[in-house]
């Protein structure tokens, strides 16, 4: 007689741990966490997930088993209030106890908020750790509302430029995108919570892409081939959500209907944008094949634009008569030159409005690209992937003002200036040359400021502007 | 009654970094403005627009008042105060809101609610808001209005230029008018009120960008469609001018100033050569002869870097692309020699001295660009003032009773 086993996967009428040590989700900071309790609490039972913040209150209010308050005996639990710098210095006191964080996993996926201080510096040497141990990393970051201020804004994007240069995917949600839909809530937290939501979908999705597992596979590759080509790394924003969970007695035609009022889909100037997507449909063991191509099909027909299309799909024991689709969409072309604002050469010194920056810049009223900005084009793609990771940028320093003095030898001066030669026996010709050679490093002493001593510096690009032009410039004056 | 007939008397006051003045004027019945007089005097201990040494420059603040008084006959009680520094910073910021009516018409409810809204944006911390000022609204069709009140939009969004700095400086500058018994009415950033000394509605509507060289800091400001755009404070100013040539030429500071205003140039002219200047002596000064090239190299070379950082702060912010206005330079420091001459090589657009708006009063002060920031302060008094409905009755003795006992400094 021949005995069954039941050893698959919905063995014992139970889902087993999904994807065991090899896809880790880490929640980094507050809203990683936020990220992360989403997805203990609606998400597939028996996720790796862990969360990391300096905040104790976060810490404590989190629901995932395995959370991690950092940096206690620097911040004492307050976290580190937009300091990232201080975030730094906490990160590189817990090296030792985040060494063994990505240990045993192949895949890890980081949650955090772009604009963030404790998450940022967390994601920055969790992908070093992660590189190192050989994983694949995948950082999922939303950007911060553009009312947050410009310098959490600039941070995001510099930690975007970072992450590109270091992670094997990168995911940048915004969330002003949900202000074009007029379903949005108005309240900032329930609207903070609707962005968790969506990362946590997206997350879920992500995972289930990687593990390759389901009825129909796809795998890192293809996650890597939308989110880890940056030819059009000028955009900051590359990934928008959209899910929808129903009753599998419900019709196609409703569910993507309701999937097309997902709010990030309110806006349609995305769609100009979009060129890939990635379906992730997982349902009851009464989900067929067949399901699958109807709802992708209607979903392809619904588009107005031609897109290619990857799907995975796969069941979920756990799920009694549902059916969830989550669709990740995709930029990887450069964004439309009219887009792009007109000064994009150099970036800005002062505060910007939010349709200015590159990622959203096509949120606002589409401005003449400047000819010069047509140039730019490929000055602002981003180090290859097997460069030399950059640096992250590090605050400007004033320059010395008072550089050493440069005595003149051996070459013709030309167009310069003549210089003031105040010893009176030296020939006339003598004058003309420069020691190039000869330079006095010693007894520098520190320019007075004169009139401005007791005051703030002003910087500028790393000059004291409070020392006199002639001398930073090297003017020749003659007394 | 005493306060029967009370004057709708009202004062600006400028804390700069080479004087402190105090404009006095009085809106007519009709709405205009009379200029009564100016009191004025030396500013001491405030460099940059910061204050260094709380007491002296509170002194000085008090002879200006004193001075003020002196020569309008008018007790100052509250005055309007004109706000700049470097650590200023500004920012464009929108705000949305949802109209939830019939017809989806909006009313003044959402507009007040998204003017609260924008009052309540987030700043860096440590900050302080000094203005939201209103770009335009735009409905959700995404045309664009001034006054959205009685269209039909689903949404409304309003774009604004914010201003904000460090609270703590804010505080002392205020602090330092508040504790000599003056109320600090408002306040007004002072590249903000500059523009309104020197451009009259067309010139704000047609694109215009004015340049205040102070003594302590250059700001400007920038209008497109008749909103502000752009903002910005450069802690640089004419004070630096005078330190270069104080640190260049080896000369006690006064002698600089003097002869920044008397002989220097911005515009360096090859025909110069080894000309001299003679440098009168005084009973500790030696008399010294100075090449005027010397001079003229160390001014110019500051002056050219101040307008080629504004330039390229300009050109960062989003609204250059499509300018085609002119660039309006006032300020104390504008009036060394062959400055517009200099910004015209710099500057891609047409360059010009501002010009004042016309005003009742002594015109005297109206030639003098070092005055331009505290007149247009007193016109945005007087919009203040005409834009809040009159007090009357209890509030009103409320306030003569305040301005008199303002008068005795008992309060």
């Amino acid at each position: 007689m021949i005995e069954f086993t039941a050893d698959g996967p919905f063995a014992g009428g139970k889902a087993d741990p999904l994807f065991p040590d090899r896809v880790r989700i880490i929640g980094l900071g507050q809203a990683g966490a936020a990220v992360c309790d989403q997805l203990v609490l609606h998400g597939r039972p028996g996720q790796d997930i862990w969360v990391f913040d300096s905040d104790q209150q976060t810490i404590e209010a989190s629901v995932v088993p395995n959370r991690h308050l950092i940096g206690a005996s620097t911040v004492h639990g307050l976290g580190c209030s937009g300091d990232l710098d201080l975030a730094r210095e906490i990160v590189q006191q817990e090296a030792a106890r985040l060494a063994d964080t990505l240990r045993g996993c192949d895949f890890v996926i980081l949650v955090v908020a772009l604009g963030s201080s404790t998450g940022l510096a967390l994601a920055e040497h969790l992908t070093q750790l992660g590189r190192h141990a050989g994983a694949k990393v995948i950082a999922i970051g939303v950007q911060p509302f553009s009312f947050e201020g410009w310098a959490r804004r600039e941070r995001s994007v510099a930690a975007i430029a970072t992450l590109r240069a270091e992670c094997d995917s990168v995911l940048v949600l915004a969330h002003d995108r949900l202000d074009a839909s007029p379903d949005a809530p108005r309240n900032i937290r329930h609207r903070f919570h609707l962005m968790h939501q969506l990362m946590a979908q997206a997350v879920q999705a992500l995972a289930q892409v990687v593990c390759k597992r389901g009825l129909i596979q796809l795998s890192f590759a293809d996650v890597r081939s939308l989110y880890g080509r940056y030819q059009g790394a000028e955009a900051l924003e590359n990934c928008w959500v959209a899910h929808v969970d129903g009753d599998i007695h419900d019709t196609t035609g409703e569910l993507i209907e309701r999937l097309f009022n997902s709010p990030m889909l309110a806006d349609e100037s995305i769609w100009k944008l979009i060129d890939h997507a990635i379906v992730a449909v997982s349902g009851t063991r009464d989900l067929g094949l067949s399901d699958v191509q109807e709802m992708v099909g209607a979903f392809q027909q619904r588009l107005e634009t031609d897109i290619a299309i990857a799907t995975s799909a796969s069941l979920d024991d756990e799920q009694h008569d549902r059916v969830r689709m989550t669709v990740l969409l995709a930029m990887t072309a450069p964004i439309p030159l009219e887009a792009k604002p007109a000064t994009a050469k150099t970036p800005p010194k002062t505060p910007r409005v939010l349709g200015d920056t590159v990622s959203l810049a096509h949120l606002g009223p589409k401005k003449k690209a400047a000819p010069a900005a047509k140039t730019t084009v490929a000055d602002e793609k981003p180090a290859p992937k097997s460069a030399k990771p950059k640096p992250a940028p590090a605050a400007p320093k004033p320059a010395p003002a008072y550089l050493p003095p440069v005595a003149i030898v051996g070459e013709t001066i030309g167009e310069e200036p003549p210089i003031h030669d105040p010893r009176p026996d030296r020939a006339p010709d003598e004058t003309r040359t420069r020691y190039v050679e000869a330079r006095q490093e010693e007894m520098q002493f520190e320019p007075t400021r004169g009139r401005f001593e007791n005051t703030a510096e002003t910087i500028y690009r790393g000059e004291n502007l409070d020392q006199p032009t002639f001398r930073r410039r090297r003017l020749a004056i003659k007394l | 009654m005493f306060w029967g007939k009370s004057r709708n008397i009202i004062a600006a006051l400028e804390v700069g970094s080479t004087k402190v003045a105090v404009a006095v004027g009085e809106i007519r019945p009709d709405g205009t403005l009379a200029l009564l007089g100016i009191g004025e005097g030396p500013s001491g201990q405030v460099r940059k627009c910061e204050i260094v040494d709380f007491e002296v420059a509170q002194g000085c603040v008090r002879e200006a008042l004193a001075a003020a008084e002196q020569k309008t006959d008018v007790v100052i009680a509250e005055v309007y105060l004109a706000i700049s520094g470097a650590h200023l910073r500004s920012s464009n910021t929108r705000v949305t809101t949802q109209v939830n009516h019939d017809g989806d018409e909006v009313t003044q409810d959402d507009v007040q609610e998204i003017q609260d809204m924008a009052a309540a944006q987030p700043l860096p911390t440590d900050h302080a808001i000094v203005h939201h000022l209103l770009q335009y609204y735009v409905l959700d069709d995404g045309s664009k209005t001034d006054n959205p009140i009685g269209l039909a939009s689903k949404k409304l969004t309003a774009h604004f230029h914010q201003v904000f700095g460090l609270a703590t400086r804010l505080q002392t500058t205020i602090r330092c008018v508040k504790e000599l018994s003056i109320d600090v009415k408002n306040y007004c950033l002072s590249s903000y009120a500059t523009a309104q000394a020197v451009l009259t509605r067309h010139q704000k509507q047609a694109g215009a960008v004015v340049i205040n060289l102070g003594g302590g800091i250059s700001d400007y400001i920038a209008y497109q469609h008749g909103a502000v755009v752009h903002t910005g404070v450069l802690g640089v100013g004419g004070d630096h001018l005078t330190n270069d040539i104080v640190s260049g030429l080896k000369i006690p500071y006064a002698k600089a100033e003097l002869l920044k205003k008397t002989e220097g140039s911005v515009i360096l002219d090859p025909a110069d050569g080894d000309a001299t200047i003679t440098l009168p002596g005084a009973y500790n000064f030696e008399e010294r002869n100075l090449y005027r090239a010397s001079l003229n190299t160390i001014m110019q070379a500051r002056q050219a870097e101040i307008f080629e950082i504004i330039l390229d702060d300009l050109q960062s912010a989003h609204f250059w692309p499509d300018f085609a206005g002119t660039i309006y330079i006032t300020g104390g420091a504008s009036q060394v020699r062959g400055l517009v001459e200099l910004a015209s090589q710099i500057f891609p657009c047409p360059v010009e001295l501002a010009h004042q708006s016309p005003f009742d009063g002594d015109q005297i002060y109206g030639r003098r660009p070092d005055l331009s920031t505290l007149l247009g302060l007193l016109q945005y008094a007087r919009q203040a003032e005409l834009e809040v409905p009159a007090s009357r009755g209890l509030a009103r003795v409320g306030q003569s009773l305040k301005r008199a006992l303002a008068s005795m400094r008992l309060i």
